[in-house]
Parts: structure tokens; sequence; C-alpha cells
């Protein structure tokens, strides 16, 4: 085992120590003006695109009354809270407090915007100043997103794999190869986006689905949690 | 650790007139409580050998698991000819018993969490009003609040700029005072008991004094459940759960001054039940 993969492993670092990028959703999943929720280790985001297309996350808390961002409406370039309507811009700070419409709104208000950027059709954050890029999963398109209420260690043991350094996990069941991109959510629980090769059929797009499905139900069969259950 | 001073103020626990002899189970501040009606006709609220002082009034029972220093709180106009009297019954809540009352306190999320009934854009500025701690009553008074409303009432035909007034008395209650669409000149009562289960769970108990002699009862509880559900899709997501004194977690302006003499209120007392003292 390669020491970035044993980090990733040991401390939870996703998906690798050195710049802690986290696949936290596919691109098509967030699509132009609309806010989803989204999960740092410990940190609950608001994934937002503004409606030229611009993602942003910002923490999952207005800054005015702790209401989650994600609750919240995009308009324009902007991301509003739902309970007063403060509205933050793609950098984070402040543009409008309607409760008072003509006052400009200080500079230290600030939605807490966290480094974001897409590649391979997945959206990444970071927590802290990034110092490379995140892994690149080269040859392999997303399929679909699933939440996992496992271990990532009864994943491993029911994929009969292990995640490399990239936080990548490669398995293969009834003859379907696939992969699997992996976040940790709060708990003993995992985000999984699932790729496959680039130049994968609809068909293969679909039993790799299932299959992802399949080896979610086993790793959530092998979880103590669910046997406790 | 000292002895929480909340321990010792009334609060709701059922309706006087849903009272039964069989008796419903129910829990105050971690403490589970039967309510029930005894052999005279008078409610008692018991747990196991102990049996806590009661009061009804305002259409509902009150409890205290400590030494009340005083009587329940007055709403004089909840003995005026003419009112009708509002049970709506009652909504659990999962957030602090602090939060819910702080939310009552607000209206600069009328437009946005009840859009199209209490308030619409563009109409969102909150303008000046006038905030005092009550020295004499130890109360919290908002006055002179402005806003326009699209349905202020159920009663109410068309947007009108409504006047309120809100009240605390109780660290848990609140009592809005608001422009009356049929009968200019009176106020309509609009009250939020709140019964802290837990820390980070209570039902609350709205209950309404109002002049409208047309709307049919079940209008009247229907209009304010459904602002009060829609309260509660914020009330369930706001971070933390506990209502934050710390100055550093937060941050109002002129339009939360409510909410600012609130939180100040409660420090002063040391009614912390429900809230964080220190950013976590």
């Amino acid at each position: 085992m390669d020491l970035a993969t044993l980090a990733w492993k040991i401390e939870g670092m996703f998906p690798n120590a050195l710049c802690q990028w986290v696949p936290v959703a596919l691109s098509v999943d967030v699509p132009a003006a609309t806010v989803s929720p989204g999960w740092l280790p410990g940190l609950e985001l608001a994934l937002w695109r503004s409606a030229a297309g611009h993602i942003a996350a910002s923490s999952n808390r207005c800054p005015h009354r702790g209401m989650r961002l994600s609750h919240g409406f995009v308009r324009g370039e902007n991301l509003s809270c739902i309970y007063h309507g403060w509205s933050f811009g793609p950098d984070g700070g402040c543009v409008r407090i309607p409760a008072h419409p003509d006052m400009t709104p200080p500079a230290t208000i600030n939605s807490q915007n966290k480094a974001v950027l897409e590649a391979g059709g997945i959206v990444w954050v970071c927590d802290s100043n990034p110092k490379s890029p995140p892994p690149d999963f080269h040859g392999l398109v997303p399929v679909r997103s699933l939440t996992i209420e496992a271990s990532l260690a009864a994943l491993e043991a029911a994929a009969r794999a292990v995640a490399d350094g990239k936080g990548l996990l490669a398995a293969t069941i009834d003859g379907v190869r696939i992969h699997m991109a992996l976040a940790p959510l709060a708990g003993p629980q995992l985000l999984a986006h699932v790729l496959v090769a680039a130049d994968s059929t609809c068909e293969d797009r679909i039993a790799a689905s299932r299959a992802a499905e399949a080896f979610r139900r086993m790793a959530e069969a092998m979880s103590p949690e669910s046997a406790a259950a | 650790m000292t002895r929480q001073p909340m321990i010792d103020e009334w609060y709701p626990v059922g309706l006087v007139s849903k009272l039964s002899t069989t008796g419903q189970d129910t829990m105050l501040m971690g403490q589970p409580v039967h309510v029930a009606l005894g052999n005279g006709g008078e409610p008692l609220v018991t747990a196991q050998s102990r049996r806590f002082p009661v009061i009804s009034r305002f259409g509902h029972v009150w409890t205290s698991l400590g030494e009340p220093k005083k009587d329940l709180f007055a709403i004089p106009e909840a003995y005026q000819p003419g009112r009708r009297f509002v049970d709506v019954g009652v909504v659990r809540v999962r957030c602090s018993p602090l939060r819910a009352v702080e939310n009552f306190l607000d209206i600069a999320h009328f437009p946005f969490v009840h859009t199209d009934i209490l308030g619409a854009e563009p109409h969102t500025e909150v303008q000046r009003y006038e905030v005092e701690i009550r020295e004499r009553e130890d109360e919290v008074w908002a006055t002179k609040i402005h806003f326009y409303q699209p349905q202020a009432a159920k009663s109410a035909e068309g947007g009108i700029t409504t006047e309120y007034m809100y009240r605390v008395p109780a660290p848990t209650c609140s009592i809005l005072y608001k422009t009356c669409p049929p009968r200019p000149g009176e106020w309509d009562v609009i009250t939020l008991f709140v019964q802290p289960l837990g820390e980070e769970l209570c039902d609350v108990w709205p209950w309404m004094a109002l002049f409208d002699d047309t709307t049919p009862m079940v209008d009247l509880i229907h209009f304010q459940q459904l602002i009060f559900l829609q309260d509660r899709s914020i009330l369930e997501n706001q971070m933390p759960r506990l209502l934050p004194l710390d100055p550093a977690m937060e941050i109002p302006t002129r339009a939360d001054m409510t909410s600012v003499a609130y939180r100040r209120w409660l420090k002063r007392h040391n009614y912390t039940y429900g809230a964080q003292l220190v950013a976590q």
C-alpha cells in the first residue's frame, strides 16, 4: 500500500493527504440556477451553480441566523438564504440584505466559500489551500452518484478490492467492471460516484449502475450498523 | 452546576379543552409528566410520586417543575368581550424552544418564508422600530413595527400595512399584537406558548384572541397552522440547534433589534435552557 493510500484510509483524508480535494457531486447533478447540499469531512456545504454556469461551494450556514443555505435559491449570479433573503456572490461576499435594501452589506459578512473546480464531470471541493490538482481519472466518465450506508472497510470487503490513493475503487461483479470514486459522509456513510470507461455504451452504463447497487446492498448487509438494526 | 432559573417558570403542557381522566404523557425539560383531569374536574400534572403546581389559563394547562416566584403573566385582552379564542393545537419542532420564540419575534423573514401571505417581495424593508426591556414588568417589548402584508389575517382582503407589537413576558412565551383588519383601533392577539420538551425539542402551542365574527373556526386554525408549518421548515434547519448567546456566532442587523434584546434579556436572567453560551 502506498503512502497516500495509507493516509487516506487511516486519517480519512480524501482523496490524498496533500491537497484533500473531495469529489462532492457530479457536475450534471448541480444544474444552472440550483443549490443542493454537499459534504466535506466535518463540514456541510451548499453547492450551487449560477444562472451563467459558475459553480460555487459555500458553507451550509447563513452567517445571519444559521439557516442551511442549501434550502435557499439561486437568482442570477447569487445564492440567497431562504430565511431572510440575504444574498451571496460567487466569492462568498454578501451582496444584499433585503431588510435594508439601501445598505451596502459590510465586507465581513461572507458565506465562507471553499475552493471548487470541475474536472472529468466531477465537482471537487477543498477546505484548505489546494497544493496540487485533484486526481485525474483519465479515460473514465461518471454515470451517477449513490449513498452507501456502510464503512469503507465493508465496501472493500463486498467488492473484494481495495481503494487506491486517489480514492478510486475498481471492482467486478457478474462480468461488469466499474470504478467508484469515494468520499466520506457523516458517520459510517460513503458517497460513491460510479465511473465507467469513456467508450461505454448506454447498456454498459445501465449495467454499471446496477452493479453499484449490488455492491451497496452487499456492503450495507455486512456493516455492523445494519446487523444491529 | 448552578440551578437553572427557567425551572421556576410556568410552561404550557396541554389544552384545557382536551383534558381527559385517562390523561396524556408528555415531557417538560426532560422530565416525563402526566397531564389529566382529576375527579373534581381540576387539571392534574403529576410524575410518579410528585404533583406539580397547575394553572388553567388562555386555553392551556400550565405547570412548573420548580417553585414559581410569580403568577403566570397576564393578557388583559383574554377577558375582553367580543373576542374569539382559538386553540390552534400543537406543532412539534426539533429545535431549541428559544429559537422558536426568536423566530416568532422576527418580521424580516415574512416575504421569504410566508410568501404572499405575511409578506412579499419587493416589500422587504424593515423600518426602524422601538425595542426596550421594561424593567418594572421585566418584559421585552418591541413597538411601532410597520410591515406591508399581502394577507395579514384570514379576515384581511388584499394587502395592508400592518402594525405589530411584540411582548416577551417569559423565556418561552411571546404575545403579538397586530392591526385588526375588521376593527381598526383594536389589536388582534396571537400568542406563541412553547413547551420545552428538551433543549433541542419543543411543542409549540399557538393561541389567538381575535375580533373576527365571520371566519369559520377551522379556517382560523388552518391559517395559523400553515404559517407555523412554514416556520418549522426553517427552525429544523438552523445550525446550531441551540440558540447562540455568543455575539460572535451570528450577525444581526437593525431589523433584528427584538432578537438582540431577547438574547440580552435571556443572558441577564441566566435563562439558558436551550441556549449555547460559547461558540463551538
